[in-house]
């Protein structure tokens, strides 16, 4: 399951000074180094493409991140949006449209001039519904076609046909192509250009001679001559190369191979805090599912959610299962996520007690150990996880334990993904699923899919024609409300009364979040490592090798 | 009895007296988390140390060895009894007998298996308990592992069957099931043996390997296939000796026990 | 001279043909009397096995044809139907074959392989059935305490696993032992061993042997007659006087010529005589 990077946010802000902080921050380090020199890593896929409008995936999203140029860039350290080929940027109070004004002097790759018909061409090319385009589709709002205006070569307004929630944010996955420029989606913007393509082992990107950036001496952008990807699924190997030099950094490690690289050279590992990854446990509350009516009705009571949560002890799962490398989650936004996390959720503690309580007020009771519903039944339950994945199998092995202490027992079972999906999306026979989700997006709007009842990712209870809840309903109509609205304050508002709503109800029990964990060899200069994507050339621009 | 067959018997009865004294040995018993000592080294509380999720080793390697070697060999036994009665009997009746037995044993052979293993699973509920699981994992594998050797059986069947001894025995009047059982099945038994031997390692590793469909031995229970499972990427095993215990526990016992029957094998020769 | 009974034991008149194969059998002819010892010779391939598993029935009726008849005991063996041929095999007729460690189940012990052959055809109690056994061995000289019974025929002299077999065939006091090449794997004395067996037992029973040999001086021994096989049928029939004073057949005659040059042949009642005392 994964949160398609569909984001919208609040109005231009003055990002000028964040970039000057960055500027100097990564000037201090360069300055006394050499330029040139080559950057080596693995991308764990194929890249599908290298057209930008096209990208789906991981490794195609990699290559656009180092080669397009785009108009505005979220600032994956600071989060805020910052302005790079347009200077400047406005959002009509509507929401439905957007005004550009760009730099002047600035040349693709391949020495062609951009401008503003540049944009519009992509723009067009992006919103044509015959390229489909998954890019594309994050802005398509309403039924109807996008209008570009070219009012000078430094200016241009995109009219969208109804209001898009977040709508600049939006223009960070969005690399501008020429449109005149015989290389076609060849002809690059961004700091680097694809050199070389060997299909299934490498790619090797060059330094773009045309570049715009310049550091505070004046020097070119970017500092490197060439980035090196080895095309490399395997994570052992990955590693193993690491550890042998052959490549300069690991972009997201799980926390035993950060442990065992930390054992051995700790300076190179790098714990960036908690990630927007979740790992969480529901309950199957579906009403065409085939469970036995009394085990549903304990997995659609409030009480029995809330008890669940509090016996679980999210410490142990932080301690044991990630050696310290996760946090607790109470809820459905990552603290990494520093606007959208609702500050006044308070944390969920360990309290069998108190869980105890409130399954007894709610009909339960203990007897000779084991917890038994109002009826009589016995309360056991299975969770599934997908098979091989050990950290969630582990945590479910603690989590069956932590249940175990109020009479409730857990047989866990591992299933193959496919398996796994097919029970949970399509026959709804489970009881309780322990998946994560990864988050690649700042903004609720790529949640919509989420949280809405009608939403057929509304996985405990999915497409349901009307909310089956009152709070499914207020869920749905406050998740409606932030969509429309282009106040940022208001939005937040409404989402984080969507949290304390999920804090209240548990449908997903929010177990952890887990580190953004990375690793980079100690002869790069100039590195960050981030919580977002990706995590440890976000400033690839800037970074610099020493001794080569 | 010779003094290394003595030896291995004396190994098989330790080790299968500890299993079933598991529960004076290790009283903590498998599942006991020790949270606070997790990944710990042997220490005089944890013989073998904790493993990931700080359970006592020991405890875990007492326990699965009760599971495992009390069930991988009754699989093996199954799956060698119908390998014997499917590719023996066709091998020996010969002819239409022998295409419909073989044209089945290659069809068993070329079965995906991994989805009908998939679809067994499904049928099961999900909430079964780790011993129902476990076993109903080697009685699949017992079931279903009988096809290869079947085909070596029934060509050793086969040549059998054109043998001396049972022309003779053919003209002393014995004759149909009674030729089969008391002339055929005992020259097959060195192919029987070989093939009860394989199996036992072959499943308790394919035991852990179901794990993926969901199937075999469920947490908390151990046995030795999970325990195995576990060295997978081990990478120091000079920094960790102690986590080798499984592996070498199951080497000792399948050592063990052929020692002990080939002896036996040899005086009945 | 023998022969002029009214019925003999048995009577064969077969051709047997494997598919699209030239006959191996092509009209034989032989007629064996009650207790009397035939000796069939013919060279390797002249069809002499085939004819001994044709007269128990044991050939494969798929793979060849059968034409003709086998008279034993007033009754077409080729008619009869599998059961009651089962009911025959071991019981009346009884086969022992050349070599008797691969004859012998390797894996049985004696007594398990004795047992067998005496369940095959009788329903008694175990210490019936043992003394039976303990018997048979006896007749056939082995000793038949438990420690041999006990062995298996890997343990053995080829001279004791012929014996064993021998034993297995007269369990049952068939009318008719058919020996094929039966000592044809012994080494000099040991044939002379068995072979001396072979008379004893058909003296003292009156059990007719069709003895079946490519080893004419090893058949002139105990045979009363000797019928000469050569390309699927019987060239020449006579007594063993007979057919060494005064053969006629040319494939008679080069048998005879090979054989290692003796003086004289005795006659056979000299032969009777010396293996009796």
């Amino acid at each position: 399951m994964k949160r398609h990077s569909k984001a919208s946010t609040y109005t231009a802000r003055s990002c000028s000074k964040a970039l000057a902080v960055i500027l100097c921050a990564v000037c201090f380090c360069s300055a006394a180094l050499a330029q040139g020199g080559e950057l080596r890593f693995c991308l764990r896929s194929e890249p599908k493409t290298f057209d930008p409008l096209k990208v789906d995936d991981d490794a195609s999203g990699a290559i656009r991140y180092l080669t397009g140029g785009v108009l505005i860039r979220e600032n994956r350290q600071t989060q805020q949006l910052e302005p790079e080929l347009a200077l400047s940027w406005k959002v009509s109070k509507d929401g439905r449209q957007i005004s550009f004004r760009l730099r002047s002097g600035i040349f693709f790759s391949d020495g062609t001039p951009f401008s503003a018909e540049d944009v519009a061409y992509t723009i067009q090319q992006l919103m044509d519904p015959a390229l489909h385009s998954p890019t594309g589709d994050t802005f398509r709002s309403g039924i109807g076609s996008v209008e570009t205006k070219v009012i000078s070569a430094t200016q241009v307004s995109i009219r969208f046909p109804a209001p898009v929630a977040g709508l600049d944010r939006l223009f960070d996955q969005v690399a501008i192509l020429s449109e005149h420029s015989l290389k076609k989606e060849m002809a690059v913007l961004g700091p680097f250009m694809v050199a070389d393509y060997k299909a299934g082992s490498s790619i090797i990107l060059r330094r773009n001679p045309y570049y715009w950036k310049t550091d505070a001496q004046g020097r070119k952008l970017p500092y490197l001559d060439s980035i090196h990807l080895d095309i490399q699924p395997n994570r052992d190997v990955e590693l193993l190369r690491f550890k042998r030099g052959e490549i300069d950094l690991i972009n997201s490690l799980d926390s035993e191979y950060f442990d065992k690289l930390s054992a051995t050279s700790p300076q190179v590992v790098h714990d960036a805090g908690p990630s927007l990854d979740s790992e969480q446990l529901w309950f199957n509350q579906a009403a065409k599912s085939p469970i036995p009516g009394y085990k549903k009705n304990w997995f659609r009571s409030t009480a029995f959610r809330r008890a669940i949560s509090e016996a679980i002890n999210r410490d142990d799962l932080s301690r044991v299962v990630y050696h310290g490398h996760a946090q607790p989650a109470f809820g459905p936004v990552s603290p990494a996520n520093k606007f959208w996390f609702d500050n006044n959720l308070k944390p969920q503690t360990y309290d069998p007690e108190t869980a105890l309580n409130t399954l007894q007020n709610d009909g339960f009771r203990i007897e000779n150990g084991t917890l038994k519903d109002k009826d009589g039944n016995s309360v056991v339950f299975s969770i599934i996880t997908n098979a091989g994945n050990k950290a969630r199998e582990r945590m479910a092995v603690l989590i069956q334990d932590d249940l175990q202490k109020i009479g409730i027992h857990v047989n866990v079972v591992t299933l193959d993904f496919p398996s796994l999906i097919e029970r949970m999306t399509q026959t709804f026979d489970y009881e309780a699923i322990l998946l994560g989700l990864t988050n690649v997006d700042l903004d609720p709007n790529g949640e919509m899919n989420v949280w809405l009842s009608s939403s057929e990712n509304h996985q405990w209870n999915p497409s349901q024609k009307v909310p089956e809840t009152t709070w499914e309903a207020e869920m749905d109509r406050l998740m409606r409300a932030q969509a429309s609205a282009s106040d940022p304050n208001k939005r937040k508002e409404a989402f984080d009364r969507v949290q304390e709503i999920v804090a209240e109800q548990q449908p997903f029990i929010f177990l952890i979040n887990k580190n953004a964990l990375s690793a980079v060899s100690t002869s790069i200069h100039g590195a960050a490592p981030v919580i977002l994507s990706p995590q440890t050339y976000w400033n690839a621009e800037w970074l610099t090798v020493a001794g080569k | 009895m010779s003094l290394g067959q003595r030896l291995a018997c004396a190994v098989l009865v330790l080790v299968l007296g500890a299993s079933f004294a598991a529960n004076w040995l290790a009283p903590a018993g498998y599942a006991r988390q020790y949270r606070d000592a997790t990944d710990a080294p042997p220490s005089h509380t944890h013989w073998l140390g904790t493993d990931e999720l700080g359970r006592d080793r020991f405890a875990r390697v007492l326990y699965g060895t009760r599971i495992s070697l009390l069930l991988a060999p009754a699989a093996a036994l199954l799956s060698t009894l119908l390998a014997a009665l499917i590719g023996g009997f066709a091998g020996y009746a010969g002819g239409a007998w022998k295409r419909a037995a073989m044209a089945i044993t290659d069809l068993f052979l070329s079965l995906p298996w991994l989805f009908l293993l998939i679809t067994a699973r499904a049928l099961l509920p999900l909430n079964v308990s780790p011993v129902v699981s476990v076993v109903v994992t080697f009685l699949l594998l017992g079931v279903l592992g009988w096809s290869s050797a079947a085909r070596v059986l029934c060509a050793s069947a086969s040549s059998l069957r054109s043998s001396d001894f049972v022309r003779q025995a053919r003209a002393a009047g014995i004759h149909g099931r009674r030729l089969f059982w008391m002339h055929v099945l005992p020259n097959l038994k060195p192919v029987l043996f070989a093939q009860f031997w394989i199996s036992i390692p072959v499943f308790i590793l394919s035991e852990a390997n179901l794990g993926i469909l969901g199937l075999g031995v469920a947490e908390p229970m151990p046995s030795w296939g999970s325990l195995l499972k576990e060295l997978e990427g081990l990478v120091s095993v000079g920094e960790e000796p102690w986590r080798l215990v499984p592996l070498i526990l199951l080497v000792i016992v399948v050592t063990s026990f052929q020692i002990v029957i080939s002896n036996q094998e040899e005086v009945a020769a | 001279m023998t022969g002029a009974h009214v019925e003999p034991l048995l009577s064969v008149d077969v051709s047997v043909r494997y598919a699209d194969k030239p006959p191996v059998l092509r009209d034989l002819k032989v007629e064996l009397q009650r207790g009397e010892v035939l000796g069939l010779v013919g060279q390797s391939g002249s069809g002499k096995s085939t004819l001994a598993m044709t007269i128990l029935g044991l050939l494969d009726k798929k793979q060849c044809h059968i034409e003709g008849a086998i008279n034993f005991q007033g009754s077409d063996l080729l008619q009869l139907s599998e059961r009651q041929l089962r009911a025959l095999r071991g019981r009346t007729i009884a086969l022992v074959l050349q070599s008797p460690l691969s004859a012998l189940n390797p894996a049985l012990k004696i007594r398990t392989q004795l047992k067998e052959a005496w369940r095959a055809h009788a329903s008694g109690s175990p210490a019936d059935c043992l003394l039976k056994i303990r018997s048979a061995l006896q007749n056939v000289s082995l000793p038949s305490d438990d420690g041999f019974l006990r062995k298996y025929p890997s343990q053995m002299s080829v001279g004791q696993a012929q014996r064993v077999l021998i034993a297995m065939a007269i369990l049952h006091r068939p009318g008719l032992l058919i020996a094929d090449e039966a000592t044809s794997a012994l080494d000099v004395i040991t044939q002379s061993e068995i072979l001396s067996l072979f008379r004893e037992l058909n003296r003292s029973t009156g059990m007719a042997i069709l003895y079946i040999s490519h080893d004419l001086a090893s058949v002139a021994g105990i045979c009363d007659r000797i019928a000469i096989l050569h390309q699927g049928a019987i060239v020449e029939c006579g007594t063993t006087q007979q057919i060494f004073d005064n053969p006629y057949h040319e494939y008679t005659q080069k048998l005879i010529a090979a054989l290692p040059r003796i003086r004289s042949v005795p006659p056979a009642s000299k032969i009777l005589s010396a293996s009796a005392t």
